[in-house]
């Protein structure tokens, strides 16, 4: 039982990661009906900026303030500079854009910082605490505060706000927003300026958690993110998290008690999207949408 | 009667028979790191060939496909090391086990689409290094080698050109120009137009007597089985084949691109994609390797110092270009193309046929501005 | 309305043509192994005709003859690849260590000597990213467009394993191959030479002499990576444990691409095994280390791998590296034991002086700078200044001892018995206070070993 329990408990905490940088990913889908392939790297890009804050010896909070400012305006430049122009165009083509902004932007991470493995900082002491038979980690309890109170703010602003409402608008209707009055070049903005926040944020709280930062750090995060949010369905911010901690735990106890499948454990979380895929092809919380002929 | 359309077939036919003169004059070339390269830009092509048929034409988006590819390469590798066949009839074992495995994703693909699919198509591209390993390569090592030897031509090759790269570059492009010439009659026969419908209006198709769920299975396997030859002329072009999740991953983002640059849709533009995705990657590869003249210019001394040895410059400067020319060129470099013809061609009519008169003074219908 | 019906038909016969396929083919692949018969630069008996010992190489089936291609002008051109970029960058450092000795020698020995003549060396880097198929071009490129004279030091076992067949049929030396791979111990190919690395079959030998000594009845709990590295730390051990009593209890694999090990850590500490064993490399070391401290998994004794050795991966694992064992084969620049040797002030010396950018104290820089003198030796015991004399040098080297950061009193030798270079090293242990490698127990001599212990597959897969 306690096996049982720890490895849930690991599966719990891999979710969480995945979960939150597929809040991100969701995010930007939800605001500008983009799959943003870049995300984990703009993410990844941000975790470096944060490590050389901390190298240059600015104190941990000060520096992941500091990094969280500079993605969220970030993210906004890159909307308008290297999205808005081809937003119009095919899908493929914004694929194919946010394809080269991944290349690029691991690739100048590397250029920028150097390509050793880097050490970070944690944000929080590592702990471990008892609770009878479950042990919980530090790394896992602040990932997942941290993931609920993202989600409480995001879902406040949605439905609670103007800037929410804006948001929605444009996603739903972007000519007629602009009819409304509604500024849609800003809200398009503000929607990747929030999602690369959350994305910084993420790397930031899971990567010291890893033995090192390095090139690599977001590339199978990155696919087991995408893999999260398709499970939860594209266009829910729940189905995020619900779809990372399926896919969490689903691995870890694969791993555990699937011997016989020993090297290749993946099988398993992706069949289990797949099968909820054809039951439900919208993902477990997603919204159908209706064709006409 | 010259139209624009006809006369723009010839130019396209005089452009590709020049480069087919060339491509073949390379296969005397004793030059065998050309020979690899160009060999590499063919297969890439024929994949991003295969790719275009499923996302351009049929609009079903895979990011898997360098699995099919990985399928392709295994089994060519396995059949000539481990059983002792020779190289050519592992082409059609592989192209026929590739296409089964695509039509067996495509099943799936009736259910789920646009977004997810393409999940669905990574989760494959991630699983299938895994699947390698565990069942199809005892040595664990995620590579088939296939010596050289193994891989020489047949008996009846003319003793003229070399028999080991030379062989493995005329094959890849003799199979290059049949795959294109495949294409391009595939587009023109009614499962072509069936597959443009279904991308199109899937709904209205069917009222058409189109059968969605035929058309797409037939794009998946089709489409597989491009990008399976692709694999099995890897390892005759390589004499390896390779699983890992790294590699299968960039294999399948590679293919997209070299079909959305190349032009989405369009029988040449995986030609033009796959040259430009491979031809890139090694000029920016080797000068960053030996900084000392880029483009025939010598280069200054510091940026000299600071480029060398950094080929983490080549995604760098790829990811950058990727996004230029979707600015630039959003039809990919043969939409430009054809939309640069159309125009060169409108403009050339007009010079022969007076601007017509506005008839009034209302409001002009060209312009676009009315809400 | 056939609409309905006709998918369900052509649905089943795929499946079953599917079924029929894919059967056809895993019975085919059940019984395969891999065909490992000869090729250029063709196999030699073991006597080598002199029945000293001495290894000839048999130079006839040669796509280029190795007795042709000779030195040209006063500068030995050699080719490696290695990955700059990427996941396994952290293996660049080896070129730093490299690049430093051969400078230092060109610079201040007036060159590499030869037959009694002397040539500078100049070193051809190409990057793979740990990509086989890249090796494959690269090398292609560096004997057919920048004609090396040979490979040197390429690094990664699979990397070498695909330019194995090429490189042996066109008889080009492979010197020194940065793996400890068994598989350079197949006699069919001859001109791939693996480095002083100790072999990994032999780190398992080592360990499990040391658990016979000190903890007879252990059990073993083992994590290795998902591939021919991975397995050639289970296989071996496996192998090596039986007849004794000590017991391997659990095993689990990891991804190498993905470096995470959280869950197999902590199925492996469920069983509360005696001793780790991790069968790891590069980022997966400290993170396994680090997992198991997590878990509370109290062990006897901990193992990992030769690779895992450098300051670097130590100081991320942090104290979970305490009282690690491994072994090495050279000298720890940051162990003050050493501080004074000749052979390491030099070291320090020249690269601060050739090659400031690289720390010094890092064991991979040691390693290449290592490789580099290695080098020196191979050349200078050449008996012509062609490719195969210099390759029969290499197959022949004996008693190299005090080879730059070769650890005092051990002996390197290779020749017609025994293939494999790097068979005497010492058992080490990380000291968490002091922050280095110290040697532990008597050092460790296995030569001829290897070719015993290794199971055949391994070698000659």
């Amino acid at each position: 039982m306690d096996l049982f329990l720890s490895q849930l408990m690991n599966g719990v905490g891999r979710g969480v990661i995945y979960a939150s940088l597929a809040l991100a990913l969701v995010l930007i889908f939800r605001t500008t009906g983009i799959l943003n392939f870049a995300q984990g790297e703009m993410a990844l890009f941000s975790t470096y900026v944060f490590w050389q804050f901390t190298d240059w010896g600015w104190p941990v909070w000060l520096a992941i303030l500091a990094t969280l400012v500079l993605s969220f305006l970030g993210g906004a430049a890159i909307e308008r500079v290297v999205i808005r122009p081809v937003e119009q165009s095919s899908p493929l083509v914004v694929v194919i854009v946010t394809i080269g902004l991944f290349l690029a932007f691991n690739a100048l991470a590397q250029l920028v910082f150097g390509t050793e493995a880097k050490a970070l900082p944690r944000a929080y002491p590592f702990e471990q605490w008892t609770l009878g038979p479950l042990t919980l980690e530090s790394d896992t309890v602040a990932l997942v505060v941290v993931l609920a109170v993202e989600c409480v703010v995001l879902w406040l602003l949605f439905q609670r706000t103007r800037l929410g409402l804006g948001l929605r608008a444009v996603a739903a209707d972007p000519d007629a927003s602009r009819l409304a009055g509604v500024p849609v070049g800003r809200m398009l903005m503000f929607g990747w300026a929030i999602a690369a926040a959350i994305g910084a944020l993420s790397g930031m709280l899971v990567v010291p958690t890893t033995p090192g930062l390095n090139a690599g750090s977001m590339q199978t995060i990155l696919v087991f993110a995408f893999a999260a949010a398709a499970l939860g369905g594209f266009d829910s911010l729940l189905g995020a998290v619900v779809g990372g901690l399926i896919l969490g735990v689903a691995n870890t106890m694969t791993i555990q008690y699937l011997n016989v499948l020993d090297g290749i454990e993946l099988v398993v979380p992706f069949g289990l999207i797949l099968g909820v895929l054809l039951v439900r092809p919208q993902g477990l919380f997603g919204s159908t949408r209706v064709e006409r002929v | 009667m010259r139209t624009r359309a006809s006369v723009g077939r010839w130019v396209t036919a005089v452009l590709l028979g020049f480069a087919f003169v060339y491509a073949c004059s390379l296969a005397t070339s004793d030059d065998i790191p050309r020979l690899q390269l160009v060999a590499q830009a063919l297969y890439f092509a024929v994949a991003a060939a295969g790719l275009n048929l499923l996302t351009g034409y049929n609009g079903q988006v895979s990011i898997g496909h360098g699995a099919f590819f990985g399928i392709g390469a295994f089994t060519s590798a396995i059949l000539i090391k481990d059983h002792g066949w020779e190289y050519l009839p592992t082409l059609p074992v592989a192209a026929v086990l590739a296409a089964v495995v695509g039509v067996l994703v495509g099943f799936p693909a009736l259910r789920v689409k646009g977004l997810y699919l393409a999940l669905v198509t990574l989760g494959l591209a991630t699983i299938f290094p895994d699947v390698i390993k565990r069942f199809f390569d005892e040595s664990g090592q995620g590579q088939v080698t296939v010596r050289s030897r193994l891989l020489r031509a047949p008996e009846w090759w003319p003793a003229g050109i070399g028999d080991r790269y030379q062989w493995a570059y005329v094959l890849t492009l003799v199979l290059t120009v049949v795959a294109f010439v495949i294409t391009a009659i595939v587009v023109r026969l009614r499962f072509g137009r069936a597959l443009v419908a279904v991308r199109d209006h899937e709904a209205a198709a069917t009222t058409l007597g189109i059968d969605p769920a035929r058309v797409k299975l037939g794009a998946f396997g089709l489409s597989a089985a491009y990008a399976g030859i692709a694999g099995s002329l890897s390892v005759l072009v390589l004499g390896n084949a390779e699983a890992n999740k790294a590699t299968t991953f960039n294999l399948s983002i590679l293919f997209l691109i070299a079909v959305v640059v190349g032009g989405t849709a369009t029988v040449l533009g995986p030609l033009v994609g796959g040259w430009f995705v491979v031809m890139l990657q090694d000029q920016v590869n080797t000068f960053a390797e030996r900084p000392d003249r880029l483009l025939g210019l010598p280069v200054p001394g510091p940026v000299e110092d600071f480029v060398r040895g950094k080929t983490v410059l080549t995604p760098a400067i790829f990811g950058i270009v990727l996004v230029v020319s979707m600015y630039l060129l959003p039809d990919g470099i043969v939409g430009a193309s054809r939309r640069g013809w159309n125009r060169a061609w409108a403009a050339a009519q007009r010079r022969r046929i007076p601007a017509p008169v506005p008839a009034s003074d209302g409001p002009d219908p060209q312009r676009k501005d009315r809400t | 309305m056939t609409q309905q019906r006709s998918p369900r038909r052509s649905a089943r016969a795929l499946v079953l043509v599917l079924a029929l396929v894919l059967a056809l083919v895993a019975a085919a692949c059940g019984g395969g192994s891999s065909d490992s018969d000869g090729g250029g630069g063709s196999p030699t008996t073991a006597s080598g005709g002199s029945g000293d010992g001495y290894q000839d190489i048999n130079p006839d089936d040669c796509d280029i003859d190795p007795e042709s291609v000779t030195i040209e002008g006063d500068t030995i051109k050699l080719g490696t690849s290695i990955p700059q970029s990427g996941l396994y960058s952290a293996f660049k450092e080896i070129l730093l260590g490299e690049q430093a000795y051969i400078e230092y020698v060109n610079a201040e020995k007036g060159g590499f000597d030869v037959g009694g003549k002397k040539y500078k060396v100049e070193l051809i880097a190409k990057d793979d990213a740990y990509e086989a198929s890249r090796t494959v071009t690269n090398v292609q490129s560096l004997i057919t467009s920048d004609d090396v004279f040979g490979l040197f030091d390429v690094v990664g076992t699979k990397n070498n394993l695909a330019i194995r067949d090429n490189v042996n049929d066109a008889c080009v030396p492979g010197l020194f191959a940065a793996t400890g791979s068994p598989a350079w111990g197949n006699k069919n190919y001859p001109w791939i030479i693996g480095t002083f690395l100790v072999p990994y079959p032999l780190e398992m030998k080592a360990l499990v002499d040391y658990l016979e000594t000190n903890q007879p009845a252990a059990t073993i709990a083992v994590l290795r990576a998902n591939d021919d590295f991975g397995k050639a730390y289970s296989e071996s051990l496996a192998e090596l444990v039986e007849g004794t009593d000590l017991k391997i209890v659990k095993e689990e694999v990891y991804d190498p691409e993905v470096a995470d090990t959280k869950a197999q850590v902590t199925s492996l500490a469920a069983t509360k095994a005696d001793v780790f064993v991790v069968g790891a490399t590069l980022l997966a070391c400290p993170d396994a280390l680090k997992n198991a401290q997590a878990s509370g998994w109290t062990r006897k004794v901990t193992y990992m791998s030769g690779t895992c050795t450098s300051k670097t991966l130590m100081a991320i694992a942090g104290d979970a590296g305490a009282d690690v064992y491994s072994v090495a084969p050279l000298m720890d620049p940051n162990n003050p034991e050493y501080a004074e040797q000749p052979n390491m002030k030099l070291y320090k010396q020249k690269v601060a002086q050739y090659e400031p950018e690289a720390d010094a104290t890092n064991g991979i820089v040691a390693y290449g700078w290592s490789v580099g003198a290695l080098l020196e030796q191979t050349l200078a015991e050449a008996k012509s200044g062609d490719r195969l004399g210099v390759m029969e040098a290499a197959r022949n080297l004996t008693d190299v001892k005090g080879l730059a950061l070769q650890l005092p009193g051990i002996s390197w030798s290779v020749g017609a018995d025994d293939w494999f270079l790097g068979e005497q090293f010492s058992m080490v242990q990380y000291s968490l206070a002091d922050q280095y490698f110290s040697t532990v127990g008597p050092l460790v001599k296995l030569d001829g070993e290897t070719a015993e212990l290794t199971p055949p597959a391994l070698i000659d897969g």
